[in-house]
Parts: C-alpha cells; sequence; structure tokens
C-alpha cells in the first residue's frame, strides 16, 4: 500500500464552472476526493484496479489491434457521426482532425442548452458578463427556472460569495455596496436546501413558477423592462403584479445579471428565455448596465463549440471532411445524425456515459474506463481522463477562461488525443 | 544540415540593411540568410531575375485569435458561407473573410507573402483561448499584446499610489503570465468606466470608483514597459475612438507622452473633426503634422475599405455606443473578469455614406501626408477598417495615384469636398512599402532577426514579379519562404509549416507572486497558478520564443 499523496488546488472539469480548489487524495492507482461536491466527488474516485484492456468485437486486444480495426471500420463507411465529445482541448483537436480526414458530423452530448441559447446569440447576440464580474458586481440576480444549484452545486458560493473582509479590501464583491445585502430572486425555483443555505447572507425572494409558465413570465420582465404594459401577456395578476415590481427593482439595480440553465428546461422554452432574457438586458443598458450569465458548459462542451468555431466557422452539428465543412443543426445533431449515420464514433474521456442507442453500423468508442455499455461496441478503446490520467486543457463555463488540467496519478491508459491521434495515422496509412 | 539555397538575380529591397533594388543573391542555410559566399554544386537555385524579393511581410496590428474573434464568427454567417476555403489539399474545412478561421487566416496571408502577424489584443482571463487558436494557425509566427489599463488590479495599485515599482512588477508579472510580447492599452480607464455606467471618458476626466485620469493610466504603463525594457512601445487604442472631434483628444495624447515613445493604434479612427456643415471633418492633416514633429511617436491606420466586415474591440464603450449601427443587425458585448471587455458588432463600410467615404479617405491622407514611412505601420485593424485580404488593394491606393484617383471619384461626393486626398501627389515607392509592412514593424516589436534580409534573418523570403499593378503583383507572390522552405508558390499554398509565438520575460520582485496569489483568491475566484500560462502550453509544448528585452 503506497502513502496517501493530497494534491491541493486541484481542477474540475466536469459541470463547467470551473472550480480549482479541489483537494484530492491519491494512493498508488486509487483517487478519492477530499474536498469537492458530490458530482465532482464521484466523477474523480478511481480504485486502485487496472485499467481494463482495450476490446474488439467483446473481446480483449492490444491497443494497435484496436486502433487498426476502428481505422478499419471509419475507411469502408459514409456517413459517420462523431458524438459524446466530453474530452479535452487536445483531445476534441484529434476528434476533429480525424472527422476532416474520414469525413464525419460532430455534435457534444451536452449541446442542447448550448444550441437552445445560440437560437439568440448568435442571431441577434447579448451582452454577457464572466464569473469574476458577477462575483464583483452583480448586485441582483435574477434566477430563470430551477435551481441551479442541482447541477451547478457551487454555483452560489462562487458567482455571490458572502462578503468576509471590510469594504476597501482588495476581496468580492468589490463593486457592491456591503453595507446592504445582494438580491437575488428566483423566478421559478424551488431553492434546494443547499441553494438556500449558499444564499444566507443574501435577500432572497424566491417566486414559484408553474415550469410550463417560465417563458411567459420572463418574456412579460422583458416587456416591462421596455416599458411596455403587461396587460396582454395573459398572466395572473398576481404574476403579473410581481414581474411590475421585479422590473422597478431591476431599473434601479447598478448590475443585474441573469441566469438560467437552459439545458434543463425544454428546448423551445430554454430559447424564449434566453431571448427574454438578452432583451431584459438590452433594455436595462439604456440606464443602467446589465449582463446574462448562462449556465452550462458540462464536459468541456464550451470548448468543443470554441473549436469548432475556429477551426471549421460554424459550431458544433457540422459535417467536415474532403469536401469542406456544412453546417445543419437539424441534421447533425446528434439523434438526427444518428437516424442517417452508418458508424458512430463516440468519445467520453470525462465521465462514464455509455454511447446512444445506435443499431445502423458499428460502434467505435473511445471512452471512460469504468464505462458500461447496454451494447457491447465494435472496437472499445479505453482512455485516461484529462485532470487525472493526464493534462489537459478545459473551458469554463463563460467562454472565457480555458483552464490548465494536470495529471494526479501516472497514465496507464492512452489520453483521448493520443487513441484519436492513432487511429488517424492508422486511417492515413491505408493503401 | 539543410541543403544551401541560393536566391539568385533578385531585386533586393531590405531597407533596414539601406539596400533598395540591387540585383544580387541571397544565400539560406538552415532556415536563414547567410553571408554571401562563393557558389556551391550542392546548393538549391532560385532564380529570381526581374523578381522583387523582401523579407516576409508582417503585421503588427490584425484580430486573428481569441475569443472576440470566435464570437465574431459566431456572428458572420453569411460572410462564412460566402468564403469556403478553396477546396484541394491544403484545406482546412474552414473559410470566412471577415472573421476567418484559424487555418484560413494563415493561409490567406501567407499567400500574400507575410511571415508574422500580432494579434493586438489579448485579453488576460482570454489569454490561454488566445494561444490555443494561433497554435493552430499555420505558416506565419503570431505573438499577442496585453490588454492592460481597464484591469481592477492595476488601477487600484495605481489609485493607492503604490509606487512606480510595483506597477513594473505587476506588468512584468501578467506579460510572463499571459505569454505576450507587448503591452497595449485599449480606452485606458474607460472599460472600467462603462462597467460603472459611465458612457465617456476624456483624456483628463477623472474615471468612476478610481478617480484615475486616463493620462495617468497611460503615462503609468508607459514608464513601465520602458523601465522593463520591453521593446515595443505602449500600443494605444485611445479615448474616444469614432467620436467626431476626437482629433482634440487624439493631440493631446501626443502632448502627454511625457517623451516616452508612444504607438498610437488604427490613428484614422482617431482623426475626426467636427468641421463643416455635416459636423464630421478630416483632422490628418492635424494629426500628421503632430507625428512628423514627434520622432517618439508612431501610427498605424486603420485603413477603412468599402464592404462587409465585422468590428472587434475590448472596448465595448465605445462598441456599446456603435451597436446601434450594426449591419446586419446584432451583436455582442461582454464584461470580461475584471480585466477587460469586448464588444463584436458587424459593420458594412459603403462609399455612398459621407461618413464611411471620408473615414476612407481620412485613412489615405494619414498614409501620405505622415513624412517617414519607418513610423507608420500598413494596417486596415483587421477586421475592425476591413479585412486583411484587402492589403494589395490599399498598397496599390498608396503607390498608384492614378488608381487613388479613380476610386475617389467614386464615393460620396460631399466626402470627395471634404478631403484634400486628390491634391497629394506623393506614391508609395517599393521600398516605402517594405519599411511599412516589413522592416518597420519588426523593428518597433524588437525582432533582430526579422523584417529584414541580412545575415541572421530568418529566412522568410518573399519573391514578387515586378508588375504596374501593384494590386495583382502582392496579392499574388512568385514564391514564399518560411525558415527557408516553400510554402507558397505563384499565389497559391504548396505546404503548411509551424510557426511560433514571440513573448517577452522580464523580471519581476517574487512578493509580486504572492500579491497575486491573494488577489486571484479573494477577488477573482480563480487560483493565480492557473492563469498563468506555462511556457510548455504554448504551441503544444514548443515553448514561447522569447524577444530580447531593450532596456
Amino acid at each position: 500500500m503506497s502513502a496517501e499523496a493530497v494534491h491541493r488546488d486541484v481542477l474540475c472539469p466536469f459541470c463547467g464552472l470551473g472550480c480549482d480548489d479541489l483537494e484530492v487524495a491519491v494512493s498508488g492507482r486509487a483517487v478519492r476526493a477530499v474536498r469537492a461536491c458530490g458530482d465532482a466527488a464521484r466523477l474523480l474516485e478511481r480504485s486502485g484496479e487496472p485499467p481494463p484492456p482495450c476490446r474488439v468485437d467483446g473481446r480483449p486486444a492490444p491497443f494497435e489491434a484496436a486502433v487498426a480495426a476502428a481505422a478499419g471500420l471509419l475507411a469502408s463507411r459514409r456517413a459517420i457521426a462523431i458524438a459524446g465529445l466530453g474530452a479535452d482541448m487536445e483531445g476534441l483537436g484529434r476528434l476533429y482532425d480525424l472527422a476532416m480526414t474520414a469525413g464525419a458530423s460532430l455534435d457534444h452530448a451536452a449541446s442542447g442548452g448550448l444550441f437552445a441559447n445560440l437560437d439568440r446569440l448568435a442571431r441577434k447576440g447579448w451582452v454577457a458578463a464572466t464569473l469574476a464580474e458577477v462575483r464583483n458586481r452583480c448586485d441582483l440576480l435574477v434566477v430563470l427556472g430551477p435551481d441551479p444549484s442541482a447541477a451547478f452545486a457551487r454555483f452560489f458560493e462562487r458567482a455571490l460569495p458572502a462578503p468576509a473582509l471590510a469594504a476597501g479590501d482588495a476581496a468580492a464583491p468589490m463593486f457592491v455596496d456591503r453595507t446592504v445585502r445582494r438580491r437575488v430572486c428566483v423566478l421559478g425555483g424551488p431553492l434546494s436546501a443547499g441553494g438556500r443555505r449558499a444564499l444566507a447572507p443574501h435577500d432572497v425572494a424566491e417566486v414559484p413558477l408553474d415550469a410550463a409558465a417560465l417563458p411567459a413570465v420572463a418574456a412579460a420582465l422583458a416587456t416591462a423592462l421596455k416599458g411596455g404594459d403587461l396587460a396582454g401577456a395573459g398572466l395572473p395578476p398576481e404574476i403579473a403584479a410581481t414581474v411590475s415590481e421585479l422590473a422597478g427593482v431591476l431599473a434601479k439595480s447598478r448590475y443585474a445579471v441573469f441566469a438560467w440553465d437552459a439545458a434543463r428546461l425544454p428546448a423551445a422554452d430554454a430559447a424564449r428565455v434566453a431571448e427574454a432574457a438578452a432583451e431584459a438586458v438590452a433594455a436595462l443598458s439604456r440606464t443602467t448596465r446589465a449582463a446574462v450569465f448562462p449556465l452550462g458548459g458540462r464536459d468541456n462542451v464550451v470548448g468543443a463549440h470554441q473549436l469548432a468555431l475556429w477551426r471549421f466557422g460554424w459550431p458544433l452539428r457540422t459535417a467536415v471532411g474532403p469536401g469542406g465543412a456544412r453546417h445543419a443543426p437539424d441534421l447533425y445533431e446528434t439523434r438526427a445524425a444518428l437516424a442517417d449515420a452508418d458508424l458512430l464514433l463516440f468519445a467520453s474521456a470525462l465521465r462514464p456515459d455509455a454511447p446512444p442507442a445506435f443499431a445502423r453500423g458499428p460502434v467505435i468508442a473511445l471512452g471512460h474506463a469504468q464505462t458500461v455499455f447496454p451494447r457491447e461496441p465494435d472496437v472499445f478503446i479505453p482512455v485516461g481522463t484529462p485532470g487525472v490520467d493526464h493534462a489537459g486543457h478545459v473551458f469554463r463555463m463563460d467562454q472565457v477562461v480555458c483552464l490548465p488540467l494536470a495529471a494526479l496519478r501516472p497514465a496507464a491508459l492512452p489520453s483521448l488525443a493520443e487513441a484519436a491521434g492513432a487511429i488517424l495515422a492508422a486511417l492515413e496509412a491505408r493503401p | 544540415m539543410s541543403r544551401r539555397i541560393r536566391i539568385t538575380s533578385g531585386r533586393i529591397y531590405d531597407p533596414a540593411n539601406g539596400v533598395a533594388d540591387a540585383v544580387r543573391d541571397l544565400l539560406i542555410a538552415d532556415g536563414c540568410i547567410v553571408a554571401d559566399a562563393p557558389p556551391s554544386a550542392h546548393e538549391t537555385r532560385i532564380d529570381a531575375a526581374g523578381a522583387v524579393v523582401m523579407a516576409g511581410g508582417i503585421d503588427l496590428h490584425s484580430h486573428i485569435a481569441g475569443g472576440k474573434v470566435n464570437l465574431a464568427r459566431l456572428l458572420m454567417s453569411e460572410d462564412r458561407a460566402a468564403f469556403p476555403e478553396p477546396e484541394g489539399a491544403f484545406c482546412g474545412c474552414g473559410g470566412g473573410r471577415a472573421a476567418p478561421t484559424t487555418h484560413e487566416t494563415g493561409c490567406r496571408y501567407s499567400q500574400m507573402g507575410y511571415t508574422a502577424v500580432f494579434e493586438p489584443a489579448v485579453v488576460g482571463a482570454n489569454a490561454r483561448h488566445a494561444h490555443l487558436e494561433m497554435a493552430d494557425i499555420p505558416n506565419i509566427d503570431t505573438g499577442g499584446f496585453l490588454v492592460l489599463g481597464n484591469d481592477d488590479f492595476l488601477l487600484r495599485l495605481i489609485a493607492e499610489g503604490e509606487g512606480q515599482q510595483a506597477v513594473n512588477d505587476y506588468v512584468a508579472w501578467m506579460l510572463k503570465a499571459t505569454q505576450c510580447c507587448a503591452v497595449k492599452i485599449v480606452n485606458p480607464g474607460g472599460i472600467s468606466a462603462f462597467k460603472f455606467n459611465a458612457r465617456a471618458l476624456d483624456l483628463d476626466e477623472a474615471g468612476p470608483f478610481y478617480g484615475l485620469t486616463p493620462r495617468r493610466i497611460l503615462t503609468t504603463l508607459q514608464r513601465a514597459v520602458t523601465e522593463l525594457g520591453v521593446p515595443h512601445p505602449i500600443h494605444l487604442h485611445g479615448c474616444n475612438l469614432g467620436v467626431p472631434g476626437n482629433v482634440a483628444t487624439t493631440l493631446a495624447t501626443i502632448g502627454a507622452t511625457e517623451g516616452f515613445p508612444l504607438h498610437l493604434t488604427h490613428v484614422q479612427f482617431h482623426a475626426y473633426g467636427i468641421e463643416g456643415d455635416r459636423r464630421f471633418s478630416s483632422g490628418a492633416a492635424e494629426i500628421a503634422a503632430a507625428v512628423n514633429a514627434s520622432p517618439h511617436i508612431s501610427v498605424d491606420v486603420g485603413q477603412i475599405m468599402f464592404g462587409q466586415t465585422v468590428t472587434a474591440s475590448a472596448d465595448l464603450m465605445s462598441q456599446y455606443r456603435n451597436h446601434r449601427l450594426a449591419s446586419p443587425n446584432k451583436w455582442i458585448g461582454m464584461d470580461i473578469e475584471c480585466d477587460a471587455a469586448c464588444g463584436v458588432v458587424p459593420f458594412q463600410y459603403r462609399d455612398q455614406s459621407f461618413v464611411n467615404a471620408l473615414q476612407w479617405a481620412i485613412g489615405l491622407e494619414l498614409f501620405l501626408l505622415i513624412e517617414d514611412p519607418w513610423r507608420v505601420y500598413l494596417t486596415t485593424d483587421h477586421p475592425n477598417g476591413g479585412p486583411f485580404t484587402s492589403y494589395p488593394h490599399l498598397i496599390r491606393l498608396l503607390m498608384d495615384k492614378d488608381f487613388r484617383d479613380h476610386h475617389l471619384g467614386r464615393i460620396h461626393p460631399a466626402a470627395r469636398a471634404h478631403t484634400r486626398l486628390s491634391e497629394i501627389r506623393r506614391e508609395y515607392t517599393l521600398e516605402e512599402i517594405a519599411v511599412v509592412t516589413r522592416a518597420a514593424p519588426a523593428r518597433t516589436l524588437g525582432l533582430k532577426d526579422r523584417g529584414h534580409l541580412g545575415p541572421g534573418a530568418r529566412a522568410d523570403v518573399v519573391l514578387y514579379a515586378d508588375q504596374a499593378d501593384r494590386e495583382a503583383m502582392f496579392a499574388a507572390p512568385r514564391l514564399v519562404l518560411k525558415d527557408g522552405a516553400e510554402v507558397v508558390r505563384d499565389g497559391a499554398i504548396t505546404a503548411l509549416a509551424r510557426g511560433r509565438t514571440y513573448a517577452v520575460h522580464a523580471a519581476y520582485d517574487g512578493a509580486m507572486d504572492r500579491r497575486l496569489d491573494q488577489w486571484f483568491d479573494a477577488a477573482i475566484g480563480l487560483k493565480a497558478k492557473h492563469f498563468r500560462i506555462a511556457d510548455g502550453e504554448i504551441r503544444g509544448g514548443e515553448g514561447p520564443e522569447l524577444v530580447e528585452l531593450q532596456p
């Protein structure tokens, strides 16, 4: 039994909030979180077991044989869908290279919320803030929809830390009046016990809403901020009154922030909520400052999006290949792409997610070692986890900050970048 | 050792070494220019008879990488669809002209004979992203200018009167942490002021919260880069960008420099008067006179070119002012991490718009009225004034008065009446083009092995067929060598080469490490050690190429 070493200031790549103060104990190959949220602790946990071997057709195979089998399958297919994409920038870079050579569509497992937001962002734009701006400036946070703590356990703690030091000290919040509590208004909710605990230092108002009512209420808020009449909004009078009152408070705020988790709303509702939040900020910006802070970013979906934009000039849900790139979000959304595909290449280095159901052709999985497959893939290459087994980079949810992950233990598996790079080399070496 | 290359009988334009139109051989070994030696049988010979030979082009101000460029790509879907990369062996599945993809950026630049391009607005919090993008750009070397002057740590240091040494330590810490090679100031204090809802901030106006004037921020940072020995002076995007009457601010800024060198970037956007019935006029003559009289001032022009583009800037105060002019009608703004901001606004410059047409004329007036080409660098502030692919057209406008007059005849008539462009006889010579596109940018950036063709220089060499149509000549070189290896022939890509990234590392007091550890923990909510970019993160482990300090 080797001695346990505690790593401090460990970066977390999972939910997108980019917490970098985790403590993790490593003993031999075993990994155990000492200080982390529940999700991170579960996803960091490793037994000391040696990693599984590659498998081809369900039978253990050497890495080289699995790589050759994957290249052979890719070379023989015409409609390849690459899905999952839960990986660091290095792994994504090699996967995109592979897609360009083999010809394939690209989508991330957590891109649903992103695309609901893009419906507003790419069409009209918005004004957003990054996490440190929210920490230091936000005097009124409006949460639209369910409690963010469920998916982003430490969001409130990170975004609205309790003022620990006297005014004038270089600590968040630097630019809000510390003699007045920051305000939080939750339209929807309800807040969990943990959410309420994290918000205890602040002045919190919860407005319970029927989930289905959220888009209309959010739109009414934007209307009110533009000076419009809520009479035609079809809201119950007490809700209309609450919205009017909130609009009045917002107009007096110095830096209001609107947060929502598009992934936890029905897609059409999410797009309407994003639209309303962006319009509310536009209306407020005429006289004061305000910003949106869209929640999301699981498994580096933001990095996958950024890389697609700088490589191809399009967001995800794009097919690339020797003929160039074609962006068709309706066609290349994972489920739609799989309806036409003849091969699924599924990559998931960050969590043991199984590939989506697919019966039209072979499945190649470049996956987390602990993945349990409902259907045995034709080729399985277990890969290391960035931030556990090897270094790498992931983006934080606010799209600006890119973070450097470090290895916690010696790698016993190839990284996704190495696996995808080896398949690409094998593919290019084929006659 | 690679085979020696001899480029024979070219007409060499190498102004850094005092060479203009001299026919002679150029010898290359191991990726560098070497002193001429007797011909040997073991040389590759490249016949350059009749060709104009210059060092690789250097663009010191072009927004090619990072978060705001990616937001521009997101907004510019029509531009992306209209300009896909050409299919073939060197297609990177990208495209776009106003906001091109990384691969497209490298290919189009090298096809024009450029071999180094500098991203002039790296926001510290986004630096790692900018470096990941730069590593994905083939065929050109890159470097980033770090945006300072609105970052809360700095403003706090100055406001609390901590002294110049603390500022110097901080600037050195930040340059190393972000792996940048110069310091840019965007609207000093103005980006921060906009976060407190101020909508304008003039040079001598005290900003909110910190009570600092832009002048104080500017002179403090000028002193810092000078004392640290950063070769490029402060690269300043001044106050009041785009505001009619801002010529007064720009002249006052030139007067505020206290003798420290200063680079005024995209000065065209800062050269507007309020004369005439439309309250918008050219301030180019006044700016040019001030620059001519001030040897410590350099500029790049930020020429506007007619057509569709997108403006991407850290100056959210100005971009918010301009967003109502967005075309197509969409825009993105962002307040960034107690560091800076960004604003991305698509824009169409129209020759039948009085304002746009006069902006075009003002840029050309500046190019032609500033006498010393060593202090003017050719830029369109890509993509803010126009895409960099318009450089060959711009070069012809500068070199060919008839061509210029022809285009002047097509712009809005009132704008034509408001410019004295037709009276300016000057035509740039090939030697002057070599200065403004190569020699001068290399010199100001401190790149001793770039921008010239003397022994020891990197063998970034461009052969242009001499043509009367200068636009055609500069659009498609006969040959481009990057570090001695061919990457372009007859205007087409023939190979992809990996570039390098320049950075400046200056020493600082270790106490600054501890202060920033605390700042990042308490104020920002991110560990300083995770903000800092290690050498090994640059260019997939290759690390930065360090620019020598000039103390």
